[in-house]
């Protein structure tokens, strides 16, 4: 396993309110990390540091470094930076424009016009996301007739159509039902055979599910991170042992 | 229960009905009166012989009252007006939604806005003075009165109206495809082409529909801009030729034209078609706004036509500059364009934004370097002449001596008769459609009449005000006539407003009430009026503000040019201070001073109007907040 994606004591403020304090984590290539923590421990903050998403918020002050194979993030162009390191949001949000055009709106937006290679592109994305099967005979309908569990696999096959290489997600559950959940989740597993995954979640089932690290994070501060299988079995600190077994959160 | 509660229920329940019924009523009264009274020239030439003979020559010895160069030239001047406004109002609109810091924003949109509500004639007037003779000299030509600049007023005139709802569209526009775009790794400026603006586009449609409704109906500036000549451009892309649009017919040709007379039926017909178009408009806004709410997109044109369709217009576009300014600024134009096209795919997406955000800063810089120039020429020109005697006394030697006293107050007691009369009407109509009726024959006959009254050209309330109080019931010129006319001119726009007031208060807070056991009417009363209040004390103060700027509904019906005595005799004639501008400015030569003071005047209480109405809204915001 090599290391992809790290950050080296990282501390963020939106205006005067400091969000998170002296972040050191790294993430492994082709594996699931999950980051969990009650509500406002941050770790959607952190998640959104990493492909600087955080930019679009004014006030927002950030120091410590974020290394993504081996290069500063802050000084590479953010709009690169993206293309490698994709994001899946909470509520799924498709683009009121067809599913076709959603998936090739990463490609087409970064230059691709042959229309082959973007069919091409469009079917493997969707048939990666297990999508395929239920869409292709209405690839040029909205996207917005999709359930919500469907419009959520949709923004995942969007985001690997533009091939990234780690793929950020926030909560991306959260706004699903129990069975649309276990189809992202068996998703997520198969993602890691060629992505690296990062997933902030409230739900410690899923963490414990999909992951093959946890980061435990409570009031801004990285409280313990390890092995999922540890972190669930036999954490180290109080703190983790209190959370996970739902005393409180 | 407690029967004199009862009775009180159902007795003030009636006064909101009557007040529905007045307003329907006075809707099918206007558009029947309207209708009945164009007939006679329907059956003199048939719909066809009307519509498509293109001359039109009323007064001829052998009359001819055909209207298509007169709907040709409106077509061309609102086409004209748009070209020329709605790229220029998109550009602005996207850079005051996604590129100007906050604080610029909440600077410059009010700014705008309040520019919509500057009256038209003194558009007008800044057209006649500066924009024609700017035309005359510039281009070489014997007369800058034309097509080219009845169109660059118009759009200017429909500027703010562009700018300010696309503005709210773009604003609108869930700040989850912003982030799922930039999360893929687009640009900025991709994200504004390709996802928010497409996303927008319904309300964009929307505004600028609206913006066209307001270049169909605007009477005063293209009438004295235009040139006035009923002709249809030869070749049909002469944009140097003058013009004349339905509106400006009425506006020339009502005052001289004999009751009963063919050519009078006639001039009722240019009405119904103006009705007509209105109908149109209004049908498409609805189409639009029922799409809005499914979340469709509002139309989708299969690739092929999308082609031809931009070939085409690639094509004519070329025609005109060719026929316009010579061969070697085409080649050039060609040259550039292609080089972009060749160049597309190789310059890197960066160089697109930056050449992008570049034309965004320089259309906005030039949208508001537009307004400026046209606020500073008229006070730098106006403020010297205002002094004490100008705003205190009677005028003499036709305007160009004196002040504008009579004006101002004719002005005012027109403006606070139709507030009188529309105001009670207006929202009493409105709380009974939205408090005590569901869905009857009575509320939608209201709410489509109320429609396309809304849109309609002002001047359409001026023809029937002249034709039924003026001549019909025999009143002749009076302020009353004026007043009723502005009252049914601003009665669509306050019921809407105030339902929409109404409306946007929560259903929780009445079932609240209700279920405390308190009546409807003490429900109405306590607690759905005063959270309503500041809705329709806004939607009020801006009809006012539009009452104080109109000139075409009263120029024929209450208004005179020159009068040395206030009265405050309702069937007396007034003078008012829009048709003071408009007719120093077109008829009184060496009266400048006196034409740029009248306008300042005018601009600045229509202005302190419409500041008190952002004002209301600004604090109703935050209390919201």
């Amino acid at each position: 396993m090599t290391t992809i994606l790290s950050a080296n004591k990282l501390n963020l403020s939106y205006g005067s309110k400091q969000i998170l304090y002296d972040i050191s984590l790294s993430f492994e290539e082709k594996s699931v990390t999950a980051l969990i923590g009650p509500s406002g421990c941050g770790k959607s903050t952190l998640l959104r540091c990493l492909n600087r998403m955080n930019d679009l918020i004014p006030d927002c002050t950030m120091n410590g470094e974020i290394l993504y194979r081996g290069e500063e993030i802050m000084k590479s162009d953010p709009v690169l930076l993206r293309r490698k390191i994709g994001m899946v949001f909470q509520r799924p949000n498709p683009f009121p424009k067809s599913i076709y055009d959603n998936i090739a709106y990463g490609p087409r937006a970064h230059g691709t016009k042959d229309k082959k290679i973007l069919d091409e592109i469009v079917e493997r994305s969707l048939k990666r996301a297990f999508l395929w099967d239920e869409v292709k005979d209405r690839l040029h309908e909205s996207a917005l007739g999709l359930s919500g569990g469907q419009q959520q696999r949709l923004c995942i096959a969007r985001t690997l159509a533009v091939n990234p290489d780690v793929i950020l997600m926030d909560e991306p559950c959260s706004a699903l039902d129990p069975i649309a959940t276990a189809k992202i989740e068996n998703l997520i597993m198969d993602l890691k055979k060629d992505y690296t995954v990062i997933i902030v979640t409230h739900n410690m089932q899923q963490a414990a599910r999909v992951s093959d690290i946890t980061g435990f994070l409570y009031l801004g501060k990285l409280i313990e991170e390890g092995d999922t299988r540890m972190i669930f079995s036999s954490p180290k600190e109080e703190l983790t042992e209190r959370y996970i077994t739902g005393r409180f959160g | 229960m407690n029967s004199i509660s009862g009775w009180k229920e159902t007795g003030i329940k009636s006064v909101w009905l009557i007040t529905a019924l007045i307003s329907a009523l006075s809707v099918v009264f206007i558009l029947g009166y309207l209708i009945i009274t164009s007939l006679p020239i329907f059956f003199e030439t048939g719909i066809f012989g009307f519509l498509f003979n293109t001359d039109w020559n009323p007064t001829g010895s052998t009359p001819s009252y055909g209207i298509a160069a007169l709907l040709v030239d409106t077509l061309l001047v609102t086409l004209g007006a748009m070209i020329f406004a709605v790229p220029l109002g998109l550009i602005c609109a996207v850079f005051l939604a996604y590129l100007a810091p906050r604080k610029i924003r909440d600077m410059v949109k009010p700014a705008i806005e309040l520019l919509a509500g500057i009256p038209s004639v003194v558009y007008g007037f800044f057209g006649m003075i500066v924009l024609c003779s700017l035309l005359q000299n510039v281009l070489d030509i014997p007369s800058g009165f034309s097509w080219l600049a009845a169109s660059l007023l118009l759009g200017i005139m429909a500027l703010p109206t562009i700018v300010s709802i696309s503005e709210d569209a773009l604003f609108a526009v869930p700040a989850d495809y912003k982030e799922a775009s930039l999360g893929l790794g687009a640009t900025k400026w991709q994200t504004i082409s390709r996802v928010l603006v497409p996303a927008a586009a319904s309300g964009i449609s929307a505004a600028v529909i609206l913006g066209m409704g307001r270049a169909i109906g605007e009477t005063m500036a293209v009438m004295m801009v235009a040139g006035n000549a009923a002709v249809i451009p030869s070749p049909l892309w002469d944009v140097l030729s003058p013009v004349r649009t339905l509106t400006a017919t009425l506006g020339i040709e009502l005052a001289e034209v004999a009751s009963g007379t063919m050519h009078y039926y006639a001039l009722f017909g240019v009405a119904a078609v103006l009705l007509a178009i209105t109908l149109v408009i209004n049908l498409i806004s609805t189409r639009i706004t029922s799409k809005i709410q499914s979340g469709r997109p509002i139309f989708s044109v299969p690739a092929p036509v999308k082609k031809i369709l931009i070939l085409s217009m690639v094509l004519l576009a070329a025609g005109v500059i060719l026929y316009e300014l010579g061969l070697i600024p085409l080649l050039i134009m060609t040259g550039v364009t292609a080089a972009f096209f060749l160049l597309k795919g190789k310059i890197s997406h960066k160089t697109t934004e930056h050449a992008a955000f570049g034309i965004i800063y320089g259309g906005t810089a030039l949208v508001i370097g537009i307004l400026v120039i046209i606020l500073g020429n008229i006070f730098i020109n106006g403020v010297p002449a205002i002094s004490w005697e100008f705003l205190t006394t009677a005028p003499r030697d036709l305007g160009r001596e004196g002040g504008i006293l009579p004006a101002i107050i004719g002005t005012l007691q027109l403006v606070g008769g139709a507030i009188l009369l529309a105001l009670p009407v207006g929202i009493g109509a409105a709380i009974y459609l939205r408090e005590y009726s569901r869905d009857n024959p009575l509320t939608r006959l209201l709410r489509i009449g109320n429609d396309l009254l809304s849109g309609t050209p002002s001047i359409v309330f001026g023809v029937f005000g002249f034709a039924f109080l003026v001549i019909f019931l025999g009143w002749g010129v009076c302020l009353l006539a004026g007043m009723i006319c502005l009252a049914l001119m601003i009665l669509p726009t306050i019921i809407k407003t105030t339902e929409e007031a109404l409306k946007s208060v929560p259903n929780s807070l009445r079932e609240a009430s209700l279920g405390l056991g308190a009546t409807k009417w003490q429900t109405i009363k306590n607690i759905v009026l005063p959270a309503a209040a500041p809705g329709i004390l806004t939607g009020t103060i801006l009809s006012i503000g539009r009452a104080a700027g109109e000139t075409a509904p009263i120029m024929f019906t209450a208004v005179v040019f020159s009068k040395r005595f206030i009265s405050m005799d309702l069937f007396e004639p007034v003078m008012s201070l829009p048709f003071h501008l408009y007719v120093l400015s077109t008829s009184v030569p060496d009266s400048e001073t006196q034409q740029y003071g009248t306008a300042v005047v005018l601009i600045c209480i229509v202005m302190a109007i419409y500041l008190v109405a952002i004002v209301i809204r600004k604090r109703f915001q935050r209390k919201l907040i």
